[in-house]
């Protein structure tokens, strides 16, 4: 009798999760080093998804940065890839030229003009649009008022020759490494400084400009206003090295000032925050654009679609860059929120750098060479950075590495 | 009574369960992977066309791909050293003193602990500020202040010796505890013999440890080797591959999760390692194997 009762008890509780896993399709999504923090957020849009989607369910899981391309390529393998995952601009046109990503013309239609042209632009491949452009940030710059105070600097450097000849004051007066700019990417710093890499099919960055706009980089570096170990000092690196104060300034996205405000309040409190300097290239430096994409494969790309364009809506936008206080929404509507423009006279270091950045917003292109410009682009960029790190470092004159790689480069493009 | 069939029916039901694991995940991959090599594989729909030894002769012409093997060659040089040192600290802590399961212990952690944290306590140990350079330079073997700061892993032209130093680190418990197996299967009497005959320590060594524990010499140079030739995750942690550390097995890591997510490339150039370590292992055991 009693097992009897626990049958149907169980038979009815294993039809009805059956009926309900019927009933829901459900759409997994990938983000990007956003839990725990975000938690709140994510929890209220999912909800919301789902009360106005009957039928489909959403569903969030947050990934390292590093570990979600290697469980998309075994997913997408295994034939079981995610709804949507949070890609960065060089993923999407990596994803895209080779065909792992669904194109999203058909499913954007009318919607497509609410984003902004930028960030259409950086994530078009072909002619084609590959992502739903998420959050923007550019870079700032915040730096340690008591060390710069020491240092006899008396504000903030307002062009790149001002940064490199404050940093050199910096260091030469306190001792301090000034800054740690990243390194890992040296084609976006050319671009940055408005100096050409590719012209008619040929690398032509060993030019006397080029060299001595890496000399720069050589000279701080052997000056010490840069890290010895500058080239492995990534966003989270960076952040542990402004928070225990043993660089002046710090030089990358608004949203690393939460992290100084909740590790290192007594830092965060002495922190003065100003606009990353344009250079030549006339481009907001450090714009990194954040995007959803839908891997091929995928089990329903409009349903997929949906939950994309909810997630990059103005509301969700605003409310997102409201959860970060450090980034920007990438719709055109979006940006115009009074909350952006508020907090410019805010005493607040992350409310000033949110004004600051927002400024930049305009100009803000994620840097990139052009998709497919390049054959083999990862052994072509390991080279360039190999040798640019050589150069800085000081174990090779500039002009010699640079002039290797152009050789390596352009013997690849011509075939 | 049992029959000697039904012997060997229980025997391959008692093999079944390994077997059957090491076909779904040795064999098989094994055999898919020597299959991709010669196909180009797309990632989006699953299919894969044969290519006439395309890969094979694009890694044969890849600058990339030579340096990579080069740096596993190099990384061979490990293979000598750290089977000398487990084979004389086995030997040290194969004496009957008080402690000595301390200090074996000792020796076995690193084996123990996960690959990725120790990277990076290593990682720490390796920063230009970190604890390496502060020690040599409280030794006064480097010289005081920021000259005597090295970048151990960022300098190209010792960066691999430095991660060779970690899987020395992480490696010398393995064979120390494979070593003590050995030299604890040595009777005494030939020990005490050859002291009575007036051998001294370095004769004992030579002429008795070594050639009994030849065959366990032979496991462990070929498991050094292979794992040698396979360096690849403290390659990931602890340079991701900068600094002239790239490995092949990085180079097949990144050509397939890399950028490139061609996984028929990566699969050529996992043969030819695979090759490599064939090869390897035919010539260890001419050397220590037994002469028929």
């Amino acid at each position: 009798m009693k097992l009897k009762k626990m049958l149907a008890v169980g038979a009815v509780v294993f039809g009805f999760a059956a009926l309900q896993a019927q009933a829901d399709t459900e759409l997994e999504f990938w983000t990007m080093n956003l839990a725990p923090k975000f938690n709140g957020y994510f929890d209220q849009a999912v909800t919301k998804f789902n009360a106005t989607n009957p039928g489909l369910k959403a569903k969030w899981v947050d990934l390292n940065w590093d570990q979600i391309q290697p469980k998309l390529v075994a997913a997408i393998a295994a034939g079981n890839p995610p709804s949507l995952v949070n890609f960065n601009v060089p993923w999407v046109h990596e994803f895209a030229a080779q065909g792992n990503l669904v194109a999203l013309d058909q499913y954007l239609g009318a919607d497509k003009n609410n984003y902004s042209n930028a960030a259409l632009k950086d994530v078009t491949v072909g002619g084609k649009v590959y992502a739903f452009p998420w959050y923007n940030s550019v870079s700032i710059i915040a730096y340690n008022k008591d060390i710069l105070a020491k240092a006899g600097v008396k504000s903030a450097p307002k062009t790149f020759e001002e940064l490199v000849s404050t940093g050199k004051q910096i260091t030469a007066k306190t001792g301090v490494p000034a800054f740690a700019p990243k390194l890992g990417n040296f084609v976006g710093w050319f671009y940055y400084a408005g100096l050409p890499v590719l012209e008619n099919g040929k690398a032509v960055f060993n030019s006397p400009k080029h060299v001595a706009f890496v000399q720069k980089f050589a000279d701080l570096y052997k000056a010490g206003v840069l890290p010895k170990d500058v080239f492995k000092v990534e966003f989270e690196q960076e952040i542990a090295l402004y928070n225990s104060g043993k660089i002046a300034m710090l030089t990358t996205a608004p949203q690393a000032l939460k992290r100084t405000e909740t590790d290192a309040k007594a830092i965060y409190d002495k922190t003065g925050v100003a606009k990353f300097p344009e250079d030549a290239g006339k481009q907001a430096f450090g714009a990194w654009l954040m995007d959803f994409v839908i891997p091929k494969g995928s089990k329903d790309p409009a349903a997929a679609a949906k939950l994309g364009k909810f997630l990059t809506g103005d509301e969700q936008q605003v409310l997102f860059s409201k959860a970060t206080e450090t980034t920007f929404p990438s719709t055109k509507k979006g940006n115009l929120d009074p909350y952006f423009q508020d907090g410019a006279k805010s005493p607040d270091a992350v409310n000033q750098a949110r004004a600051v950045a927002a400024k930049s917003m305009d100009n803000a292109r994620t840097l990139y060479l052009p998709p497919g410009a390049l054959p083999d682009e990862a052994a072509l960029t390991k080279k360039l950075q190999d040798e640019v790190q050589s150069a800085i470092e000081g174990r090779k004159p500039v002009k010699a590495a640079l002039d290797e790689v152009v050789a390596a480069w352009n013997e690849k493009l011509a075939k | 009574m049992k029959t000697s069939s039904s012997y060997t029916a229980i025997a391959y039901l008692f093999l079944a369960p390994a077997l059957i694991l090491m076909g779904i995940f040795t064999f098989w991959p094994v055999g898919f992977n020597t299959y991709l090599a010669f196909q180009d594989y797309s990632l989006a729909d699953g299919t894969s066309t044969w290519n006439n030894f395309a890969h094979f002769k694009y890694i044969a012409g890849e600058e990339l791909f030579h340096n990579a093997l080069k740096n596993s060659v190099l990384y061979l040089l490990i293979v000598p050293v750290i089977q000398l040192s487990a084979l004389i600290v086995a030997k040290l802590v194969n004496n009957k003193l008080p402690a000595m399961t301390f200090f074996r212990a000792v020796y076995y952690i690193p084996v123990i602990t996960a690959i990725s944290i120790a990277a990076v306590v290593w990682s720490n140990v390796y920063k230009y500020d970190g604890l390496l350079s502060w020690f040599l330079q409280a030794l006064h073997i480097l010289p005081q202040g920021q000259d005597g700061q090295i970048d151990w892993l960022g300098n190209p032209h010792i960066a691999l010796y430095m991660v060779m130093l970690f899987t020395f680190w992480k490696g010398i418990g393995y064979y120390m505890v494979l070593y003590l197996a050995g030299l604890q299967a040595i009777p005494a009497e030939v020990e005490e013999a050859a002291i009575l005959d007036g051998a001294n320590v370095f004769q004992r060594f030579w002429k008795i440890t070594v050639p009994m524990v030849k065959p366990t010499i032979l496991l462990c140079t070929l498991l050094c080797t292979i794992a040698a030739m396979k360096a690849f995750q403290e390659v990931v942690v602890l340079t991701k591959g900068q600094s002239d550390t790239y490995t092949a097995l990085f180079y097949v890591y990144d050509q397939g999760f890399g950028s490139n997510h061609n996984f028929g490339r990566a699969a050529a150039a996992g043969v030819v390692v695979t090759f490599f370590c064939m090869i390897l292992a035919i010539i260890q055991f001419r050397f220590f194997g037994d002469k028929k």
